[in-house]
């Protein structure tokens, strides 16, 4: 555990003029679970793109899996790198128009090349391995749908399928459960940390209530800093409260989720650390 | 407030309203313009007797020569003016060798229709790349590939098969190249629209996990696009069976060379049949193609 698997030196990203993020110093170690909490426009989605090359940095030192992510890399570079990263997003991450097996199967793209790869004919024990994916995640009698036919739950549960098949290293989940409901939201959290087991997880949370299920260590991030790094049992309501709390605002906002919905879901489930 | 202010609050609450009743009073004005010197003109009148025209014609079509392969005379008599018989002509036979030359002409058309909407696709596909926006393609290039698909789409296929009957000959080679130069306009204009229309989150969800740009293509741009690709193919393929139907008249072959025949020799139950044949083939392709495109979506 005690290996780095990520780490940023002086790092800063900027688009149109605008620092999108500024991070001093930042390590992870192999095998550890991060979420990333922050109000929107904090960076957190840019912290994720920067981690698999999507997003250059604009000065400082990128390592990640032992890969230097400094200047512009080859891209044959980036793409042995993202083999090794899995990611979720949320919404419609896949292939709309593939079967949810198909989609599975994706993510054996950096093991199976060439003209198998363009007529999607895989090997036997690749699909055996999808299926046995789409089977830990409850999908199996759903196999042959198309993804654009399921539902938000159902594609975040392939999305988690591809991962298994993948097998990453490092897994980047960008707001998984953004568009669920709570139920829906907390199973994909559950075989989200199952298929993280011997990867390092970081992920993008809003709803506090998922953060134990996901993360050890908590980071907030406030206008493109790192606003506090803590270990998951010092993060309270607090905090939270304050990181996304408008700057100069004087009534304390309340957290975005308590406003937007406030009949759907209690101010107290939004803010307690129970599952 | 000033009546400046006023001005500008009347300006920009009616502005809109006065804007369409501006053009609807140019669009009643043109229509005026166009009946009023017509009638200036005296080219608005319909003929000396259009009535009974009328009903001769409608008479004429509704017996289609077709029916003349069973109820036909065998022996038709034609004799001179003294009585005397020039030639018998047996109806059923005669009907029936015609009914046999439209089964050709029919064919012909598919034939013209089929090839020059498949060199139609072809041709505007890689000019479809270079001016569909997302795929960024350098500007005097797309430039250049819109150019060539608007003239396309802006000149129409008779006139095409008119310059390409002096070019290639009469016959259904100048009818498949007038048909394809026409169509790979509209074949342009759909194939960029869907390249357009791509779903990014499938290509992002491909290459997130590494796949190479020809993984990318096939795994995510391809099942994305086929489907759009092969519903423009069917919709322009339907509409060239249509308009190949007239291209005969050109000398292009097919249909529409019966069609030039039956009206200049004034045999409307000929034409009647060539019409009913038309509109059989037209919406059984129709039928099928739409079959076809709802399954694809």
């Amino acid at each position: 555990m005690s290996e780095i698997a990520i780490h940023l030196q002086q790092v800063c990203c900027i688009a149109e003029g605008r620092a999108l993020l500024d991070v001093g110093d930042l390590s992870i170690g192999h095998g550890e679970r991060i979420a990333i909490v922050g109000h929107n426009g904090a960076g957190k989605s840019t912290l994720l793109r920067l981690l698999t090359g999507f997003m250059p940095a604009a000065h400082g030192r990128v390592d990640v899996l032992g890969r230097d992510l400094n200047g512009s890399p080859a891209p044959r570079e980036l793409r042995a790198l993202r083999r090794e990263v899995g990611q979720i997003h949320q919404g419609l991450h896949l292939v709309g128009r593939l079967s949810a097996l198909e989609n599975v199967l994706i993510g054996s793209l950096g093991r199976v090349t060439g003209w198998r790869s363009w007529v999607r004919h895989f090997p036997v024990d690749e699909v055996v391995g999808a299926e046995a994916a789409l089977h830990a995640v409850g999908l199996l009698a759903r196999a042959t749908t198309r993804a654009d036919k399921l539902s938000g739950g159902e594609r975040q549960k392939v999305a988690i399928a591809r991962l298994l098949v993948q097998r990453p290293k490092l897994i980047l989940a960008d707001e998984p459960t953004a568009a669920l409901d709570p139920a829906a939201a907390g199973e994909v959290c559950h075989l989200l940390a199952q298929a993280a087991r011997n990867a390092t997880l970081i992920s993008v949370v809003h709803n506090p209530s998922l953060l134990p299920l996901l993360a050890d260590r908590v980071i907030g991030l406030k206008n493109g800093r790192i606003a506090f790094d803590l270990p998951i049992a010092t993060v309270d309501d607090q905090k939270l409260t304050n990181l996304y709390r408008p700057d100069e605002a004087a009534p304390a906002a309340p957290w975005p989720m308590t406003a937007s919905n406030p009949s759907k879901l209690g101010r107290r489930q939004i803010f307690s650390n129970q599952v | 407030m000033s009546v400046h202010a006023l001005a500008n609050h009347v300006v920009n609450r009616f502005s809109g309203r006065l804007g369409f009743l501006g053009l609807t009073l140019i669009y009643v004005l043109l229509v005026a313009a166009c009946l009023g010197t017509l009638a200036r003109e005296d080219e608005l009148s319909l003929g000396r007797n259009p009535l009974a025209n009328l009903v001769k014609t409608v008479g004429e079509f509704a017996h289609p020569s077709f029916l003349d392969v069973w109820f036909g005379n065998p022996q038709l008599e034609y004799k001179s003016d003294d009585g005397t018989v020039l030639r018998v002509e047996n109806r059923q036979e005669v009907e029936a060798d015609y009914l046999a030359g439209l089964g050709r002409a029919t064919w012909t058309t598919i034939r013209i229709a089929t090839l020059g909407s498949l060199l139609g696709a072809l041709l505007a596909l890689p000019l479809a790349v270079l001016t569909a926006r997302n795929l960024a393609a350098p500007k005097p290039l797309a430039w250049l590939a819109k150019g060539v698909l608007d003239i396309a789409r802006s000149i129409h296929t008779l006139v095409f098969g008119l310059v390409l009957v002096g070019i290639v000959g009469l016959g259904p080679t100048a009818g498949i190249l007038a048909i394809g130069l026409h169509s790979m306009g509209t074949y342009g204009k759909l194939f960029a629209e869907a390249i357009e229309s791509l779903d990014m989150a499938a290509i992002d969800a491909v290459r997130s996990v590494g796949a190479t740009p020809d993984q990318v293509f096939f795994n995510a741009v391809w099942p994305a696009v086929l489907p759009q690709f092969v519903s423009s193919h069917l919709y322009v393929w339907e509409f060239n069976i249509r308009d190949s139907t007239i291209l005969g008249l050109i000398g292009a072959g097919g249909l529409g060379l019966l069609i030039t025949e039956a009206t200049s020799l004034f045999q409307w139950g000929r034409l009647s049949t060539v019409l009913i044949v038309i509109v059989l083939m037209v919406s059984a392709f129709d039928a099928m193609s739409r079959r076809i495109r709802q399954a694809l979506s």
